[in-house]
């Protein structure tokens, strides 16, 4: 059961936080524990990931428990409620008059627990409630190191959105780092392309950021949608923004941390030599082609819970061929129901239902570097994945949770 | 050919700013043609326009600081450029708080403007931002096509009302038809109507002025009282008005009867001239 409320000027930052990850994707994941309440997101083509946590101080109050009902393990139930973002977007939509006009919001699931409701207490005594249905899905995570990047620089928003108007959201946009600056393009795509759209480019001196630590000269690649919008939630909660990364194919990760809320964009960026040689089409195809091995190479690490960060980017061609079919996740019909047929369900197959065909998109997209990275990425954290193994159901913990403990 | 130039006032670099969005919205693809005194923009495809051409011109001297071109040879020294003009008033869109433009004519794998800003910053260290606008040379045997058009001989001509409120009278004419009539006299009076088979709607302006008349015998002659007519697409009108952010600093109209609607406006020292024929 979850309980919590807000003054105005939280719930604005709160849906700040809703607005980002909406960037990311069309589904949101609400997963409270004793920690704090955690919104996540994964987009469809598995390129990005968002997650933010506000911790149980970030609150006016808040309360967590856990349900009587116990599994045969004897572990409790998460939440695992899962809302559009069609359901959820527009109760948020004018954030910023909420400071001016809403008093208190509280945010609690019902008994039944196939719904959130959320209450504004607003001005002249109006109330405003949201019943929202939820689908129960075991949210999805990716699990990544930022602190073993070798490049992390910290930035204040105002002077990288600067940077980010020279691009639209659609593009991808090259980050390329040496010592002496850091230099923000428009990736490169096929020469024909080029013929026709504007090449744009920013150099920023190191003296611009907040911390600028450069141990690998790189280039990565990745879309800009989700980049712009950590910028907007970043400079809404007015705290720098860290970039945190290596060397191309390599996931790229976006944070912010705060004593009250901590945020985590992880996205995927172009494999292989960042220019020119890693053609969109090469890259779906090849997914395609290394899906057994992939799933092969997840049995047999015995990580079955286990998602692999994402590395496929190019949006022109992959979404729809990496959308699952028939997944439940994208049927709104599903998502105004609480699909109590999968509540009546044992945990596994909870588990196991939506993950599977979420966890599809996990596995396709692939490339020769990606199961390269793979393997170095289990051998990283093997340690950590130990005390995953018996939970299978559970969220894995970000690895920036797991410093925490 | 040869293209560098630098603008390093910051009222300078607004006003082109402003003149390269009036550009974006008037003409999806347009000319730059440099030349050692000017800068014009020019649209003069009839086929794509739907007819409609434009001319804008601009004395280099009163942007750019520094100004060096070397045409395609020395008879003919001038540079004529196609490109997609919403490029180039999105790279400048940069540069609003830039210390200095520079904008030159590069060869990087294709022909491209590139416009390099740099911009003001907290630190030290200034940020530099670069865009190259990809662009078509245009060869000299089309260069005839760009020619600056000739001022027709108005029947009317008549000062504009403000365009705002012309802009906002057209564009609640425009969801009930797209065919519109303006009409104008020599006393100041412009009505625009509007006709379909439910409504018709006229909008009255008064006390507008017309410019002086020229010692032309022709115009002296009509009764002041008397309206010359020219029918047109009212979207064509109103692409023009949605083109003007400012306030120009004159704006007159003349009506070629059944002919077509010449436009001619004075942002500041920028000239712009556009013509919306009749429709056959």
């Amino acid at each position: 059961m979850l309980k919590c409320g807000m003054s105005g000027t939280q719930v604005k930052v709160f849906g700040k936080a809703i607005q980002a990850l909406s960037r990311v994707s069309d589904e949101l994941w609400l997963d409270p524990s004793e920690k704090g309440l955690a919104l996540r997101s994964l987009n469809s083509s598995s390129s990005a990931c968002g997650y933010v946590l506000f911790s149980s101080v970030f609150f006016e109050h808040y309360q967590w428990s856990a349900s009587k009902e116990m599994n045969d393990d004897g572990r409790s139930l998460y939440l695992n409620c899962k809302l559009g973002m069609k359901s959820i977007l527009p109760i948020f939509r004018c954030v910023n008059s909420f400071e001016r006009y809403v008093e208190k919001c509280k945010i609690f699931t019902t008994s039944d627990k196939c719904k959130v409701v959320i209450q504004f207490f607003c001005r002249h005594g109006i109330k405003k409630t949201h019943n929202v249905c939820f689908q129960e899905s075991s949210p999805l995570q990716v699990n990544f190191e930022k602190k073993m990047c070798c490049n992390t620089l910290m930035i204040q928003p105002r002077l990288l959105a600067e940077a980010m108007v020279l691009f639209s959201s659609n593009e991808d946009v090259t980050l390329a780092v040496s010592p002496l600056n850091l230099c923000l393009k428009s990736a490169h795509g096929e020469l024909a392309d080029l013929t026709n759209s504007v090449y744009s480019e920013m150099l920023v001196g190191p003296d611009e950021f907040d911390f600028f630590q450069v141990g690998l000269d790189t280039e990565i690649t990745f879309c800009c949608k989700e980049l712009k919008g950590m910028l907007i939630f970043s400079e809404a909660v007015h705290v720098p923004m860290s970039i945190h990364f290596d060397f191309p194919g390599k996931p790229v990760a976006l944070s912010i941390v705060d004593m009250l809320l901590e945020a985590n964009f992880i996205l995927a960026t172009l494999a292989g030599n960042s220019s020119r040689s890693c053609s969109p089409q090469s890259l779906c195809l090849s997914q395609a082609g290394k899906r057994s091995d992939w799933r092969q190479l997840n049995s047999k690490a015995g990580q079955r819970g286990m998602h692999k960060p994402p590395e496929c980017i190019s949006r022109k061609t992959t979404p729809k061929r990496l959308c699952p079919q028939g997944t439940p996740v994208k049927n709104s019909a599903a998502e105004d129901h609480g699909s109590p047929q999968l509540k009546k369900a044992n945990l596994d197959n909870i588990h196991e239902v939506p993950r599977s065909s979420v966890g599809d998109t996990e596995e396709e997209p692939n490339s020769f570097s990606r199961r390269k990275f793979s393997s170095m990425f289990f051998g990283a954290v093997s340690s950590d994945q130990q005390e995953h193994l018996n939970q299978p159901f559970a969220s894995l913990a970000m690895a920036s949770d797991s410093e925490d403990d | 050919m040869k293209f560098r130039a630098k603008i390093v006032d910051a009222a300078c670099l607004n006003h082109f700013t402003r003149v390269s969005n009036m550009i974006a919205k008037l003409a999806k693809t347009c000319t730059l043609r440099i030349s050692p005194e000017k800068l014009n923009f020019i649209l003069c495809d009839r086929l794509v326009g739907g007819g409609v051409s434009m001319w804008c011109e601009l004395e280099q001297e009163n942007f750019f600081s520094e100004f060096q071109m070397e045409g395609v040879s020395a008879e003919n020294n001038a540079i004529y450029l196609e490109l997609t003009s919403e490029n180039l008033s999105r790279a400048l869109k940069t540069a609003q708080n830039a210390r200095t433009l520079k904008i030159k004519l590069t060869n990087k794998h294709f022909p491209c403007l590139t416009v390099s800003v740099e911009l003001l910053s907290m630190s030290t260290s200034s940020r530099i931002v670069t865009h190259d606008i990809p662009l078509k040379v245009i060869p000299r045997k089309l260069w005839k096509d760009f020619q600056q058009p000739s001022v027709p001989d108005a029947d009317v001509s008549i000062y504009l009302p403000v365009l705002k409120t012309l802009k906002s009278v057209v564009e609640k004419m425009k969801n009930i038809s797209n065919h519109l009539v303006i009409e104008a006299n020599l006393n100041g009076e412009l009505n625009l109507k509007i006709e379909t088979d439910l409504v018709c709607v006229t909008t009255h302006f008064k006390d507008l002025g017309n410019p002086p008349l020229a010692s032309d015998d022709a115009s002296r002659d009509r009764d002041p009282a008397e309206m010359a007519e020219v029918h047109v697409d009212i979207r064509k009108l109103l692409q023009f008005l949605a083109g003007q952010q400012v306030n120009p600093t004159r704006a007159l109209c003349n009506l070629v009867s059944s002919r077509m609607v010449h436009l001619d406006l004075l942002h500041e020292d920028v000239c712009l001239q556009y013509f919306i024929p009749a429709l056959s």
